[in-house]
């Protein structure tokens, strides 16, 4: 039974005026953005320029200082029952080092909570070639199998919105390869990806969008396809790989 | 730094005049107890401090309270200085209650009830500073300290509670003598005198944490050029 | 009502999840154990404690090994959290955040309780005393349900610091006094033979602790998370 208390038409990243301080300066400054459904957006910017921070807003992690954020039109990740469509995958990924990976899907699918979870868990374990290493404890998993890990994690619950912090850090080739395929079918139009790249440009084939995060803000937004009539950001993005 | 107002020249004029006006009505105006003799004046400004330090820290849960509820940074000034004013208060509580203490019972310290109250609100705010200089940022400073600041507040009835079911040795203010170790009855002259102290606290009480809030301010003004 | 389930199912998986990592090997229950006989051995050589010791002894030792070993298990639960990021797991969850705050405390009651149980019937073999009574159980289960729901509340504070694990001894332990002191003196009462009605007071106090941390928690535990 699919729990849509959100007419998925609805589906919106909705952001306006963002602001967070920890210091005096803020990290976030006026920050606006909308992403639509369907989309499959980059976020990209220099290091510490607080990509980690604005998707930890957007996943209900990190409260704003000033500003709206909203996912389903009134609704924003404040509210619980929006947390049901976010999936998030972090730079850590979230597990119980001394339970089994089985167990700790089972403990997020009960956090939700999920029904048909042995078959959930079968599947997504199945989906990211886990299987074989279900039942061994997490601490003794690899760092591409921990990655994988994070992905069934971040997707049991089958999110509409899922939100990835520079996903690709230490992923060996293969490693790589798998989650570029894994993002190609993951990304619908009932759907939303944005993902902090530092290495944006293999991601370029297959994302639709590119957002540029810079003094706090999004300076530039714009579809993959018109690339070529942004200099400054095609410059960046060329730089940084 | 915006001119010192009005109304805190007011204050630093009378807490300046205040404070020394209230010592000298104390040693000249007030009458010696009997059983205690002199050393029982210590007593006017010890619970004048006590009192002073109590309202500073319900002070500083109201201060977090406002922050919590607005996060605007002004409300975290007020509790942080409120809670430091607060801590001098309790000291001096502390101290002069041990001045008073050692000739009438023959000991330092007591472990009576209300004086042990104050030592543990002393360690509790102490443990507040504590905590804000262990968090990095000042946003985490305000918010966690602002929480810990209203828990703080809530526990000391507690504390006074499971104290005061304990039998004290510590004098029971305003009732008339009973014998029981170290209770004294109040004439009128001591009353009024103890009153007006109180009153002398309370000014100074708000001077300094006014004071204190615009020093925070300045701080807080300073940094933008740093960041 | 579904709302209701699904809250209650979080604290209850919560709750499983801190049983099951502990049963895997976590170490938490063996080394509070032993780090309140630890404590017992060692008060017994620095206060030269007679097998013929009084009720009230016992009642204060056993509730300072008590206290002193909650706090190892409180770090290790929230520091369970820590590794790897694991709490964000938690906060994604679609209930309000103070799931997470019942879910802990509850792990934290459980197995400071069981290390409890576990130490009456050493100090009835150590100091010649019955203390496997029912009066004292409720007395224990009621003082360690208001401890430690202060205690996880307070060790979500200290672990957003950087001195985390020495940050929650300083924090809890001012705080916690009135509630220890009520645990004490109504163990006391009980090991007195008194009957309950004379400590009436001591529980009512207990009670109002287990009510004022557990509501603080259901409050603030959000806010503390929040970054």
């Amino acid at each position: 039974m699919a729990r849509m208390t959100f007419p998925p038409e609805l589906l919106r990243i909705d952001v306006h005026g963002l602001v967070k301080r920890y210091h005096r300066h803020p990290v976030l400054n006026q920050l606006s953005l909308t992403i639509n459904r369907g989309d499959f957006c980059l976020l990209v910017g220099d290091n510490g320029v607080g990509k980690t921070t604005l998707l930890r807003i957007l996943a209900g992690l990190v409260r704003p200082s000033q500003g709206a954020v909203t996912l389903y039109g009134a609704d924003g990740p404040s509210n619980p029952l929006v947390r049901r469509e976010i999936g998030y995958v972090g730079h850590q990924p979230m597990v119980y080092q001394d339970l089994s990976a089985y167990e700790n899907l089972l403990h997020s699918a009960r956090l939700y909570p999920l029904e048909n979870r042995e078959a959930r868990i079968s599947q997504a374990l199945q989906a990211l070639g886990l299987v074989a290493h279900q039942h061994q404890p997490v601490r003794t998993l690899s760092r591409g199998l921990l990655q994988r890990l994070s992905l069934a994690r971040a997707t049991l619950h089958q999110p509409s919105i899922l939100l990835f912090d520079e996903p690709y850090t230490s992923l060996d080739q293969e490693a790589a390869g798998f989650l570029d395929r894994f993002l190609q079918n993951w990304h619908r139009p009932d759907r939303i990806i944005l993902l902090a790249a530092h290495r944006p440009q293999r991601l370029l084939t297959l994302a639709s969008h590119v957002a540029w995060l810079k003094d706090g803000r999004i300076d530039v937004h714009i579809p993959v396809s018109a690339l070529a009539e942004s200099p400054e950001l095609n410059s960046y993005l060329g730089e940084v790989t | 730094m915006p001119k010192k107002p009005v109304a805190l020249v007011v204050l630093d004029l009378l807490s300046l005049i205040l404070v020394p006006l209230a010592m000298l009505i104390i040693i000249v105006y007030t009458p010696v107890e009997v059983v205690m003799g002199p050393v029982q004046k210590v007593f006017y400004f010890h619970i004048s401090a006590a009192w002073a330090g109590m309202v500073c820290f319900i002070l500083g849960a109201v201060g977090g309270a406002g922050y919590l509820l607005t996060r605007r940074i002004r409300w975290d000034w007020l509790s942080s200085a409120a809670i430091e004013v607060g801590l001098v208060f309790s000291i001096i509580a502390i101290f002069s209650g041990m001045i008073w203490a050692r000739p009438i019972w023959n000991t330092w310290w007591v472990w009576d009830p209300r004086l042990t109250t104050t030592a543990i609100m002393t360690l509790i705010y102490l443990a507040y500073f504590i905590l804000r200089a262990g968090v990095s940022t000042p946003e985490a400073q305000a918010r966690l300290g602002a929480v810990f600041a209203i828990l703080a507040a809530l526990t000391v009835p507690l504390t006074f509670f499971s104290i005061r079911l304990f039998r004290t040795i510590h004098p029971v203010v305003i009732a008339p003598a009973d014998g029981t170790g170290g209770a004294f009855s109040m004439s009128p002259r001591m009353l009024n005198t103890l009153l007006l102290s109180l009153l002398v606290f309370t000014v100074l009480l708000v001077d300094l944490v006014w004071r204190r809030v615009r020093l925070a301010q300045l701080e807080f003004e300073m940094t933008r050029e740093v960041e | 009502m579904k709302a209701i389930g699904a809250y209650l199912g979080v604290v209850w998986q919560i709750l499983r999840k801190d049983i099951q990592v502990e049963w895997r090997g976590r170490q938490g229950l063996p080394v509070m154990l032993m780090f309140a006989l630890m404590i017992v051995f060692l008060f017994n050589f620095a206060l030269q404690l007679a097998p013929d010791v009084q009720a009230g002894l016992t009642s204060g030792l056993l509730w300072v090994s008590l206290a002193f070993a909650s706090t190892l298990g409180l770090n290790r639960s929230i520091s369970l959290e820590r590794e790897n990021n694991a709490l964000d797991g938690l906060l994604l969850a679609p209930v309000d955040r103070s799931a997470i705050f019942f879910g802990k405390t509850l792990g934290n009651f459980c197995f400071t309780t069981l290390v409890g149980l576990l130490l009456l019937p050493v100090f009835s073999l150590f100091y010649g005393q019955n203390l496997l009574r029912a009066p004292l159980l409720l007395v224990i289960l009621l003082g360690l349900a208001a401890y430690t729901s202060l205690g996880t509340l307070l060790s979500a504070l200290s672990i957003q610091a950087r001195t985390r694990d020495v940050l929650l001894p300083v924090l809890l332990y001012p705080l916690a006094l009135p509630i220890l002191i009520a645990a004490v003196e109504a163990s006391r009462g009980v090991l007195a033979e008194q009957p309950l009605s004379e400590m009436s007071s001591w529980i009512y106090l207990l009670l109002a602790g287990v009510l004022i941390f557990n509501a603080a928690g259901l409050l603030f535990f959000e806010t503390i998370l929040e970054d």
